[in-house]
């Protein structure tokens, strides 16, 4: 048999060869997402449609001189019932968002065939999940900043805190909202269907979080289950921070169970991918669409 | 190192089935590849709430040994669900075996995972594996950073690949612009990028067109003369005739031969190989034909296009069994329209070990 000299590998492993593997991902994602022009629609419009059915809805509740707000601010403390509302939809559209696009990231590439040949790399797996999050971060800022511009320009919702403090509180949750689509990215591969894991951990965060209302007026049960979900604290935080300027000391009270809750779920969310990659190893389950 | 590039011993793979089938050709969402799997009961047992129920099991690949030496093509043939693109899954790392190890450019596939990917350059699910909403520079950029390509190297790499591949004029269009042949092209430089010494190509020229497949062909030859060492998975045998050094024949998850293509051949050279082309074939004529005491093994394949039957016998006599061909067939609207005794192919070997056809 005749032989000659076999090729040398061209790969260099090192951690700078693991960073830029990570922003090849990142530009991927990227460059999908902005060829698929329908973004741009859903950019302008989701802002404002979902809130609008709880501003109308309140505003038919408030009666026809509007006096019924008025025990809506007793009741909240806030003044503006617009920005109030806005605040726990955008919340609960994030947590909705990611649960579907980070998600379902790993299963679309599962049903599109790429998972595979991503997996044949040398690239550290987790990887391609971490990725995926960069641009859908970005996407999502631009989402609150579109429901910001809409709002203030249409309704008149004008910021009354420090835009910085606001931005904290949600950088403090990216780890527990992020963290919970890894470990929904994990399971949606093993079990092909999540649909209705989606509709539940939305559901909950609509009824206990309080996206529309207090917390306090829940059932005391309700209140004690709320506690256990990082989007009550997010939700908090994030009114204190907009509508009635509060600073680090009174945000503290939200922000480090925010920050824990994050701990936990990026555990959570990093070793249900181990055991997902491991299990799939051993089923074949990455190449079942 | 090693003189082998790939080693595997008694390498196996179960997998549970599904609940509720128990067929050989489970569907997409099969862990196994289309058609893969013998049913295999009772091996595991699973809990379902409070008792215990057997857990069913097929074996995709059962006690596969292969020693790939440097340099070499190696073709594994077999019909589909045969457990060619299991074996090949587990050397790449991206299924566990149940049993038995195996080592690729000198790696543990289990305990050294990553250097054995960094060594391979697989070919699985050819035009599915990249991505169609990028270019096919966009793919190779991308792929050269998973495998770790510094990028002035990468740079000059995917252009080296773009203008061998024959991308050049198309390199910055949308894959899903691109027909089948390129779309395989595109598969096949991603694979070669980072370039690894040992290249696993898994039905590569599968449904592309005969000129795409003849291009593929070439590309492959050209591949082992640089240097690779090549396993290549294929259920035409023309392919692997055409292309291996040696070829392996596995069937049910076995190897149950392993040769030069002559090699194989030359283990039927003692049996004619008659061929025949009938028009109206009727099945009693083939289970006349088969007791007689000179053929060995018949099988028969429909030419839908020609509304033809082609007949392929193994025979010990073909002397003595040709008048007696002719006095089966031409009965009852049966026409024999040719006839040929012909050089055993891989097919012939394989119908000899099996008794079955590579295609059916």
């Amino acid at each position: 048999m005749e032989t000659s000299l076999a090729p040398r590998s061209l790969g260099r492993p090192g951690f700078l060869s693991d960073a830029r593997a990570f922003f090849a991902v990142v530009r991927r994602e990227w460059t999908i997402f902005t060829r698929y022009p329908s973004w741009i629609i859903a950019l302008f419009i989701w802002p404002l449609i979902f809130p609008m059915m709880y501003i109308l809805t309140a505003r038919a509740l408030s009666g026809p001189d509007g006096s019924g707000l008025n025990i809506f601010i007793q009741t909240t403390g806030a003044t503006d019932y617009i920005g109030y509302i806005i605040v726990g939809t955008t919340v609960w559209m994030w947590q909705n968002i990611v649960l579907w696009d980070v998600g379902f990231s790993l299963r679309d590439e599962q049903m599109r065939g790429t998972l595979e040949s991503n997996w044949l790399s040398p690239t550290w797996r987790f990887s391609y999940l971490l990725g995926h999050t960069g641009p859908q971060i970005v996407s999502m800022a631009m989402f609150i900043g579109v429901t910001a511009l809409e709002f203030g320009l249409l309704f008149g919702v004008r910021l009354n805190g420090s835009v910085w403090m606001l931005a904290l509180m949600m950088l403090a949750a990216i780890p527990a909202v992020y963290g919970l689509g890894f470990a929904f990215a994990s399971l949606v591969i093993t079990v092909k269907e999540a649909n209705a894991f989606v509709f539940l951990v939305r559901g909950l965060v609509m009824i206990f979080c309080g996206i529309t209302f207090p917390v306090a007026i829940l059932p005391g049960w309700m209140q004690s289950f709320a506690k256990w979900l990082p989007q009550t604290y997010l939700i908090h935080g994030m009114r204190a921070a907009a509508f009635s300027n509060a600073g680090i000391t009174e945000l503290l009270p939200d922000l480090i169970p925010l920050l824990l809750f994050g701990v936990f779920w990026l555990f959570v969310g990093y070793f249900t991918f181990l055991w997902m990659e491991r299990r799939a190893r051993k089923t074949g389950a990455i190449g079942q669409y | 190192m090693s003189d082998l590039a790939v080693e595997a011993r008694q390498l196996v793979k179960k997998f549970p089935a599904r609940p509720g089938t128990g067929d050989k050709n489970p569907t997409s969402s099969s862990p196994l590849p289309a058609g893969e799997g013998r049913r295999d009961e009772g091996k595991k047992k699973r809990w379902q709430f409070w008792k215990k129920e057997p857990k069913v099991m097929f074996t995709a690949v059962d006690g596969v040994d292969l020693q790939i030496q440097r340099g070499e093509i190696f073709g594994l043939l077999g019909p589909n669900g045969a457990g060619k693109s299991t074996t090949i899954r587990m050397l790449c790392t991206l299924l566990e075996p149940t049993s038995g190890t195996a080592r690729v450019n000198g790696y543990d596939i289990m305990k050294q995972a990553n250097e054995v990917r960094r060594s391979l350059g697989t070919v699985l699910a050819g035009e599915r594996s990249i991505y169609w909403k990028l270019t096919g520079r966009e793919n190779l950029e991308y792929f050269a950073a998973l495998y770790h390509i510094p990028p002035a190297v990468a740079k000059k790499r995917v252009d080296e690949l773009i203008e061998r591949m024959a991308l050049k004029d198309r390199a910055n269009e949308l894959v899903e612009k691109y027909s089948t042949g390129m779309r395989q092209r595109v598969a096949i430089a991603k694979t070669l990028l980072a370039r690894p010494p040992i290249l696993l190509l898994d039905e590569p020229t599968l449904g592309l067109d005969p000129q795409a497949a003849r291009n593929l062909r070439e590309l492959i030859a050209q591949l082992k003369q640089e240097g690779h060492t090549i396993l290549l998975t294929t259920h035409y045998m023309e392919e692997a005739d055409q292309l291996s050094d040696r070829i392996g024949i596995i069937d049910a998850g076995k190897v149950i031969a392993l040769d030069t293509p002559e090699g194989l051949k030359r283990r039927i050279n003692q049996k004619e190989i008659v061929r025949l082309e009938v028009s109206g074939w009727q099945e009693h004529i083939g289970e006349k034909l088969r007791s007689l005491s000179e053929v060995e093994n018949l099988v028969v394949r429909r030419q839908a296009e020609a509304d033809l039957w082609e007949v392929n016998m193994q025979a010990t006599n073909s002397r003595t069994l040709l008048p007696k061909i002719v006095e089966n067939i031409g009965q009852n609207g049966t026409r024999l329209v040719n006839m040929n005794i012909v050089k055993p192919s891989l097919e012939d070997v394989f119908i000899h070990l099996t008794g079955k056809a590579l295609r059916d």
